[in-house]
């Protein structure tokens, strides 16, 4: 890596610091301004008040709770697809990936619907899952969200981390594939493991859609369904300033966590490492791929196609509590989503996100270039504390920092999308490259190759998997992006999700239901047309 | 490969350059409004109502922020923060939200004559809509005749008052001990009136306190429930209108309101699925009869953190 940082060099330093301070530290620092200035900067006092001491607590239990269950899940994702002998292994690459491709908005929705008192299993085969409306529902569907990240990061650095020949090697000398697992394999996956475990608890922190919908019923209460309500209210002056002191506290805990484990894990992790082709010979025999597949299966039925099959019945059926059978099928709730208007806002959406996507990855791919200098670190850190900020927050701190001159474009709903996904982009990208060796990047300079051909003939194509991966999260994420959006739009600048909220405010779940497989089918169709081609140009 | 990668950058490059165009654009349609409306009002409704304006007044065009009060709130706040509020005039859904711009001098000080009501009018706001509060049960249980009956209706689900703006005019009316009687009986929170209303249809809850239009919209499409205005009443939530005080374009702007308080208006907003509020004029479905109460607004102006502290003691938060 520090063969990319030292020939970057103070310019760019420079401008990915001031680029950084534009678009992270301007609306942060909106937000600190105000609860200090118009709050009197109480956040002792906040800490003391009712309900907030027991919101920080659910917010952090939650995050550690998730961190727990996703991080594992999307680790043994990883492991067992990275068997090539796996039967069926490119279509369950995708399938794991499902998640990512379900709204925020609707995921709450089609667990319940799936799962939930009088869903679709007690209607088939007359189940449910009794506590899902509580603490641990919404941990288990928060991690079945952020699982395919966790994937996406430990499946990139085993594909330049793990060395089969050394598993080889160990299985050779005797060692049970458990022991080979423990003593090889996972410590070179230390920094992928930790790359996702920061950032799966920095975004459970934030998560706002699923503990509203499903863990309100039990009371259930985060950080960021207590600054919402605080806006709610924030006619009253008071509320406002609250929810600003809130937010800022929320990232001062962010804090806590993540610069702790950037300083002790961040320069133990970066390891030199050779990349490596999916190995065939670590399957564990016969049985092995039979229980991994049968395992996969169930995961993937139960995380995302009942739920979504739930979601497809919502949608085309006519009224919610009607049993779904065919005499009560119908295509309106799609003719009432597929107006002129929604077409225009999913272009417009499109659009954004791809402009969005594609920045992110320039500013990403350089900040964890300059990883290793205290620009670098210090943006780094400043990114990741974003992804935290509730969107609201952050919409908010834009909107003091640029509202006078950006109000109503969309120029400010970009700033809010690089905003909030450069630390989404920056983690992974970061991750691969602590990955790389030195060793080609420098022969590459040392025989005469400029920065440029060093970079485009050598560390991008280490990388690329990396880099396609953090786009396409960036993208999808930021197509699904409702909070920010709903505060920033203007007349001309209707975004998707702008449709989505004004369908879900007005309790039209069939509607709702129906955009949500439109959006889906969106992001999942090109995806997979995509992945179609790739596969048929590498054959 | 080069060339594959050549023609990836300039993908990239392009997408951001038409990103950035369109986004620094500034809307074409605002360059030309004569007015901004603020409001929290459905989609639904404002949209033919703006249209029927527009069409009575063709030289005034309307440009609309349209968000739940959340986000209404935090766009009035950041506004007032970044150089004043820029809507011309301000549709809430609640008379507790636009007392609050009263009282930070955003809003007020004129409204139109109008034959709606006095108990809707302050000398600052009209109340132009109306939301109602009722109760919704499965279709396979009795239906409510009286609010007391509620706390042993099954399980009951009642919206968020801290998320839901409606919600907190119900808290102010049955009082804390209420809601300690629902808890009592295994009432469950949820977040919004049109939550309940889905969790009802489908089943999760027995019963539940919602809104009028929701409920009705449910059972309409087929839903097996039941809307009932028990007794002494629907909580009635007037949605006041006012014009900025900060306007640059008054007339326009109390030409809207005027429109909004107007017989015609008012016919607008009952045929788009609101309840109107000026009497006699046709509006979604209510029963012949069906009674309403309502909190004393002005009494609870500015007592929201205290009714959100007492009712926290009971559902958490």
């Amino acid at each position: 890596m520090a063969t990319i940082a030292r020939p970057l060099g103070a310019a760019t330093s420079a401008m990915l610091v001031i680029s950084a301070g534009a678009v992270v530290a301007v609306p942060m620092l909106m937000l600190v301004a105000t609860s200090l200035g118009e709050g009197g900067g109480e956040y002792i006092r906040t800490l003391r008040e009712p309900g907030v001491g027991a919101a920080i607590a659910s917010s952090v239990e939650l995050s550690a709770m998730v961190t727990l269950l996703a991080v594992p899940a999307g680790a043994a994702l990883a492991l067992a697809l990275r068997d090539a002998s796996l039967p069926g292994r490119a279509l369950w690459r995708v399938a794991v990936l499902l998640p990512l491709v379900i709204p925020d908005f609707v995921l709450g929705y089609s667990w319940v619907a799936a799962y939930g008192r009088a869903g679709l299993t007690s209607q088939l085969l007359g189940w449910t899952w009794p506590g899902m409306q509580g603490f641990l529902g919404v941990a288990v569907i928060v991690s079945v969200s952020l699982a395919p990240l966790v994937y996406l990061i430990i499946t990139v650095g085993l594909a330049t981390r793990a060395d089969p020949i050394t598993e080889r090697a160990a299985r050779a000398s005797g060692a049970a594939p458990i022991t080979v697992l423990r003593t090889v394999t996972l410590p070179l996956l230390a920094p992928a493991v930790a790359t996702s475990a920061v950032l799966v608890f920095v975004l459970a922190l934030g998560s706002f859609a699923v503990p509203q919908v499903v863990g309100a019923p039990s009371g259930f209460r985060t950080m960021s369904a207590m600054i919402y309500a605080e806006l709610t209210y924030g006619s009253d002056p008071r509320n406002f300033v609250q929810a600003t002191t809130l937010a800022v506290l929320l990232v001062a805990i962010t804090l806590l966590v993540i610069v702790p484990g950037d300083l002790v894990l961040g320069a133990r992790l970066r390891l030199a490492g050779t990349p490596a082709a999916d190995p065939a010979g670590l399957s564990g025999g016969r049985i092995g791929r039979v229980a991994k597949s049968m395992s996969l299966a169930g995961y993937t039925v139960a995380s995302t196609g009942v739920p979504l099959l739930a979601l497809v019945v919502a949608a085309i059926t006519r009224a919610v509590g009607v049993p779904s059978t065919p005499g009560n099928w119908t295509w309106d709730n799609f003719r009432l989503v597929l107006t002129p208007r929604t077409g225009e806002a999913l272009a417009r959406s499109l659009l954004l996100a791809l402009a969005a996507a594609s920045i992110l990855l320039v500013l990403a791919l350089i900040t964890a270039g300059l990883s290793r200098t205290r620009a670098g670190q210090a943006v780094g850190v400043l990114v990741t504390l974003a992804l935290v900020l509730p969107g609201s927050a952050l919409a908010i701190g834009l909107l003091l920092g640029y509202g006078r001159w950006l109000a109503d474009t969309g120029a400010i709903i970009l700033l809010a999308y690089l905003a909030k996904l450069w630390g989404l982009a920056h983690r992974p990208i970061s991750a691969a490259l602590d990955r790389l060796g030195p060793a080609g990047p420098q022969a590459a300079r040392a025989s005469g190759a400029g920065l440029a051909t060093s970079l485009r003939t050598v560390t991008l194509p280490m990388i690329e998997a990396a880099l396609v991966a953090a786009w396409a999260l960036c993208l999808v994420t930021a197509l699904h992006e409702v909070t920010m959006s709903s505060l920033l739009y203007g007349p001309d600048t209707e975004t998707l999700a702008v449709i989505v909220l004004n369908t879900a405010d007005l309790g039209q779940v069939g509607a709702t239901a129906a955009l949500s497989v439109i959006v889906t089918a969106v992001v999942a169709l090109p995806g997979a047309a995509l992945w179609a081609i790739g596969r048929r140009a590498r054959a | 490969m080069a060339r594959r990668r050549r023609g990836i950058a300039a993908v990239v490059l392009i997408v951001a350059a038409l990103a950035l165009s369109t986004g620094c654009a500034q809307p074409g349609t605002s360059a030309s409004a004569a007015i901004t409306l603020y409001t929290c009002v459905t989609d639904t409704t404002v949209q033919p109502v703006l249209a029927a304006f527009q069409a009575a007044h063709p030289n005034t065009e309307v440009a609309l922020f349209r968000a739940p009060t959340g986000q209404l709130n935090a766009r009035v706040a950041t506004d007032v923060r970044t150089g004043g509020l820029r809507a011309d005039v301000i549709w809430a859904c609640d008379p507790l939200t636009m007392q609050g711009y009263v009282e930070q001098g955003l809003v007020g000080g004129w409204t139109p004559r109008t034959d709606i009501p006095q108990s809707m009018r302050t000398p600052d706001y009209v109340g132009v809509s109306m939301l109602y509060l009722v109760a919704i049960t499965r279709a396979d249980r009795p239906a409510l005749t009286a609010w007391a009956q509620l706390p042993g209706a099954g399980r009951v689900a009642v919206p968020d008052p801290s998320v839901a703006a409606s919600a907190l005019g119900a808290v102010a009316y049955f009082g804390t001990d209420f809601y300690r009687r629902l808890r009592d009986g295994g009432a469950v929170q949820v977040s919004t009136p049109d939550e309940v209303t889905t969790g009802v249809a489908q089943g999760l809850y027995d019963s539940g306190l919602t809104i009028a239009s929701s409920a009705y919209a449910a059972e309409r499409r087929g839903s097996p429930v039941t809307v009932s205005w028990p007794q002494p009443g629907a909580v009635a939530i007037p949605g006041p209108a006012a014009v900025s005080r900060s306007t640059n374009r008054p007339q326009p702007a109390r030409d809207l309101v005027s429109f909004l308080s107007s017989r015609e208006g008012q016919q607008v907003i009952g045929a788009a699925g609101s309840y109107p509020t000026l009497p006699g004029t046709p509006g979604p479905t209510m029963p012949a009869g069906a009674p309403t109460v309502q909190p004393d607004w002005q009494a609870l102006a500015g007592r929201q953190d205290e009714l959100l502290r007492d009712y926290a003691t009971v559902f958490g938060g």
